[in-house]
């Protein structure tokens, strides 16, 4: 059947089979390959995207239920240049990402939170990462990263 | 030294983050090619049994399948394995683990692939589970490889060390600790999981992109399992999203898989494992249990040690013997004795298999020696930290394998820096009050733990690397390494290596992937020591190259080389107009000076007698201490790590984003196999197949940590040493002591169950 909804801001009409979860339209069908896939339950955030700005995993996600809504994947975050936002150069400069593969998720995270609070304690960036695991930086530059870039957009 | 730029600049960003951040970076699961095959594999679902029929003919009528193969497709089977060559691409004759392969098909889709999978007829017929690895070796159980490589029925390998002999000295000594303790399977649970993608080449051969870490090793696997020269299997190692030791073997194993499905087909194969399937067929930390006898003097001076190592290999041995090795190097830990043995053996059972993990037998070795030693402290009333500064090695001492230590020694400045830096004195004795009141609910505790690692691969082989580096037309450097990077920063610093060696901006350097056929062997990319050995080959390649640009620019310049002068990248004469980096590269390529060059490293070689047990193990230690403090809840028995402090004497850094990043990501690692993970199994069954019931710690279970470098000196580039794999493993330990603290309850078993610590508060 058909789907409709805005992905990265535009519109996406797509012809798709209804058992399908959101991860596999994006990979496999749209070709968007920075949502990865860690776990396929919905446990380790790999393939977190937002939806309507709430931060959700694409793996569990029934690709009906994003019907008129809005999805941001990783390749909707981005300065208008198309190089790194600025919580993405954040990442960079904080040493937030080592393998890359838990990143798209986690910057995603970060998006999420500082969208509905924009000063965040460490303990509530952490509250707000601990959907995503990160098997290799110990979280603490994650943290850094996201804290450095609220109080960044807070000066702005 | 001279004053570094790039080097050690804490500025210093990670050279392939830029794609990682924008989600650009392509894993082995994000690859799709025109007319790909999608893979998949027929596990066993029982720990040991024998394979009474195996038919993949009904598979190939499932529509869309295209391929199925079974360990006949392969030379000799497809048996290999390193350094026991037990294992099968595919399982020959009998599984010996839940998961073991045993015939992989591909097809036009995934689902096709899965159907097809239920298509294949096997008849298993279960064979007696061995799960208990001290009954593995009775002569009754039954035999799990095909032969016992020693001849002595399920044991793979011993090892020994013989420094004196420690039987009188522990029977004289005041104060004696004689205790065991026991470690249960870590499994690596990288975010990604193990993949390969395969394509067929128009000469018979075949190119993998393999999320392994060493592509020469997984090359020349696939070569001989497929009958093929080396030559015409390429191995390219795309992004790979975490390792920690544990992408080899099982990598391997599906590249033969993907590659064979992939020259039957003609063509390209994509086999990705899901993440039930990763848990249960790759490899584990290997279990362990480390029986320590330690004797001291009654003012506390240790005099012997004797230890007894029994390491659960599983099915096979993949790294086993080797990480059994460094355990016993590293198993009566880094104190001064008079004399100190060990004995260890390696052996089979159903298990699933185990192999190399950060960390790489040492974690389990330091984890029970220092459980022991603050024991051994407590019952002398000593404090753990003093007890500590007065055993431990210094240069100049003998470690216990006999082995002089005659480079600087980082070990004491940790362990004063994280006494003062967790307020240590004050604290324990404010914890103590604390916890005398018998109303509080959470009772806390101060640990410390302290570690010493051998740098490299010691005893275990040539420690060595090659790097190649170029000038191109457009005056940019490529370099190479065939050392890789899953993670862990080596492309960051190998650039900044060379950056700072040749004078140049590190945005001059670009690095192609690891590619075996265009990068030069170097070994495998295990034992932290990418930094060191690679980068002390790229030091000597931007070296050769900095010397022909030194002479040309002072030919052009009209002055001695040793006149020269940089300043930026710009070369400063005594007399003329400054040139720049582009002026000296034109004026280098107008001499008709080749520009490229090579760089080989070996770490200095040492020798151990594996056979007598004596010798030199490793050229060369880096040292390190942590303080964990902890607070336990009486009701649950759970554990929360409140802050960690810790210090690693890691000479000079050379990416310290990278190396911050190396130490927090392993503490986290150490948090988790003192409290949450152990992957345990029941009769050879695995209990925990995903991030549901295998739990990682999140954002919320690591604390906040704070951690320093101890400058010292050290053979590596500029000074480095190397620190990915020692930093996690003074973790478990120093949580385990600090749970004594809080509780007085000795913890001898790891991961700490809130079950049974609840039961003992």
């Amino acid at each position: 059947m058909d789907l409709e909804f805005t992905l990265n801001g535009r519109p996406v009409t797509v012809t798709v089979d209804p058992d399908l979860k959101l991860v596999h339209l994006l990979r496999d069908v749209l070709g968007l390959t920075g949502t990865k896939i860690g776990c396929e339950i919905g446990l380790c955030g790999a393939c977190s995207v937002l939806l309507d700005g709430v931060l959700v995993k694409s793996c569990t996600l029934p690709v009906l239920r994003v019907a008129g809504r809005s999805v941001v994947t990783i390749e909707g975050i981005q300065a208008p240049d198309g190089g790194p936002n600025d919580l993405q150069q954040a990442f960079l400069a904080h040493g937030a990402t080592q393998c890359g593969y838990c990143t798209p998720g986690m910057v995603l995270a970060g998006e999420a939170l500082l969208r509905h609070n924009p000063q965040p304690t460490r303990e509530e960036i952490r509250r707000a990462i601990a959907g995503n695991l990160c098997r290799c930086t110990g979280y603490q530059q994650i943290v850094d990263a996201i804290e450095a870039t609220a109080q960044l957009r807070n000066r702005k | 030294m001279a004053t570094l730029t790039y080097v050690g600049d804490p500025q210093a960003q990670p050279v392939d983050g830029l794609e990682k951040v924008l989600g650009r970076a392509r894993y082995v699961g994000d690859i799709r090619l025109p007319g790909m095959l999608h893979a998949q594999v027929l596990r066993s679902p029982l720990p040991h049994a024998r394979i009474v029929r195996l038919d993949v003919t009904p598979a190939l009528q499932v529509p869309g399948v295209v391929a199925a193969i079974t360990a006949a497709d392969f030379v000799d089977h497809g048996a290999f394995g390193w350094p026991v060559r037990d294992a099968f691409i595919l399982a020959h004759e009998k599984v010996r683990c839940v998961g073991d392969p045993i015939a992989a098909v591909a097809a036009e889709s995934e689902a096709a692939a899965r159907a097809a999978l239920q298509a294949i007829v096997l008849e298993l017929e279960p064979l007696p589970v061995v799960s208990d690895p001290a009954r593995a070796l009775e002569p009754a159980a039954p035999l799990i490889p095909p032969e016992s490589p020693t001849g002595k029925g399920n044991l793979c390998q011993t090892h020994i060390v013989r420094n004196g002999d420690p039987a009188p000295l522990l029977a004289a000594a005041a104060v004696v600790l004689d205790e065991t303790y026991s470690f249960a399977h870590q499994e690596h649970a990288y975010l990604e999981t193990e993949g390969v993608v395969a394509i067929p080449e128009p000469d018979g051969g075949v190119t993998l992109f393999a999320n392994d870490q060493s592509p020469f090793i997984n090359r020349d696997n696939t070569a001989m399992v497929l009958g093929l020269p080396p030559d015409k299997v390429r191995v390219i190692q795309p992004p790979v999203g975490g390792s920690f030791g544990g992408k080899d073997d099982i990598v391997y194993q599906c590249s033969g898989q993907a590659a064979k499905l992939a020259l039957l087909t003609g063509r390209p194969v994509r086999l990705v494992l899901g993440r039930d399937e990763s848990m249960a067929a790759s490899y584990k930390r290997e279990a362990m249990q480390i029986h320590l006898h330690l004797g001291a003097t009654a003012t506390g001076t240790l005099v012997a040690a004797r230890a007894e190592l029994l390491a659960d290999s599983g099915a096979y041995a993949s790294m086993t013997p080797l990480s059994a090795w460094r355990a016993t190097m590293h198993a009566a830990g880094c104190y001064r004795y008079t004399a100190a043995t060990v004995d260890t053996q390696v052996v089979y059972t159903n298990n699933g298999y185990s192999g190399a993990f950060r960390g790489f037998g040492n974690t389990q070795a330091t984890a029970a020696s220092e459980m022991a030693i603050d024991e051994l402290a407590y019952r002398l009333g000593q404090d753990p930290i003093d007890f500590r500064l007065k055993n431990s090695l210094r240069q100049g001492d003998r470690a216990f394998t006999g082995n002089l230590i005659d480079h600087e020694v980082g070990l004491q400045r940790c362990l004063e820096w994280v006494r003062a830096h967790s307020g240590w004195d004050r604290r324990r004795a404010e914890f103590a009050a604390r916890n005398a009141n018998p109303r509080a609910m959470e009772r806390h505790g101060l640990g410390v733990a302290c570690y010493f690692h051998g740098s490299g691969l010691g005893g275990e082989g040539v420690d060595y690397a090659n790097i190649t580096l170029r000038i191109d037309e457009d005056d940019g450097l490529t370099l190479q390494a065939a050392l890789t990077d899953y993670g862990q920063g080596s492309r960051t610093v190998f650039t900044l290596v060379a950056a700072e060696t040749l004078g140049v901006r590190p945005e001059r350097i670009r690095l192609l992937r690891p590619d075996t056929q265009t990068a030069v062997e170097s070994g495998p990319t295990v034992a932290s020591r990418a930094s060191m050995v690679g980068g002390n080959a790229t030091r000597v390649a931007a070296q050769k190259l900095a010397q022909l640009l030194a002479f040309a620019a002072a030919e052009a310049l009209h002055c001695d080389p040793a006149q020269l002068i940089r300043d930026g990248e710009r070369y400063i004469g005594p007399t003329e107009e400054p040139l720049t980096f582009e002026q000296v590269v034109a004026h280098a390529r107008a001499l008709g000076l080749q520009l490229s060059a090579q760089g080989y490293w070996e770490i200095p070689r040492i020798h151990w007698d594996f056979e007598h047990g004596t010798g030199v193990p490793y050229a060369c230690y880096s040292f390190g201490a942590q303080v964990a403090e902890v607070a336990v809840n009486r009701r649950t028995g759970k554990v929360r790590v409140v802050k960690v402090w810790a210090a690693h004497d890691g000479g000079q850094l050379i990416f310290p984003q990278g190396a911050l990043g190396q130490f927090y990501g392993g503490i986290a690692q150490g948090i988790g196999y003192a409290l949450t993970e152990g992957f345990t199994f029941r009769n050879g069954y695995p209990d925990k197949l995903n991030y549901d019931r295998y739990h990682i710690p999140t954002a919320l279970e690591v604390p906040e940590m704070e951690v320093t470098f101890i400058a010292t000196t050290s053979i590596g580039p500029f000074g480095a040493k190397n620190l990915a794999e020692p930093v996690m493993i003074a973790t478990a330990p120093a949580i385990a002591n600090a749970v004594f603290h809080a509780t007085g309850v000795r913890v001898r078993a790891l991961p700490i169950r809130p079950e049974w610590l609840g039961e003992k508060v």
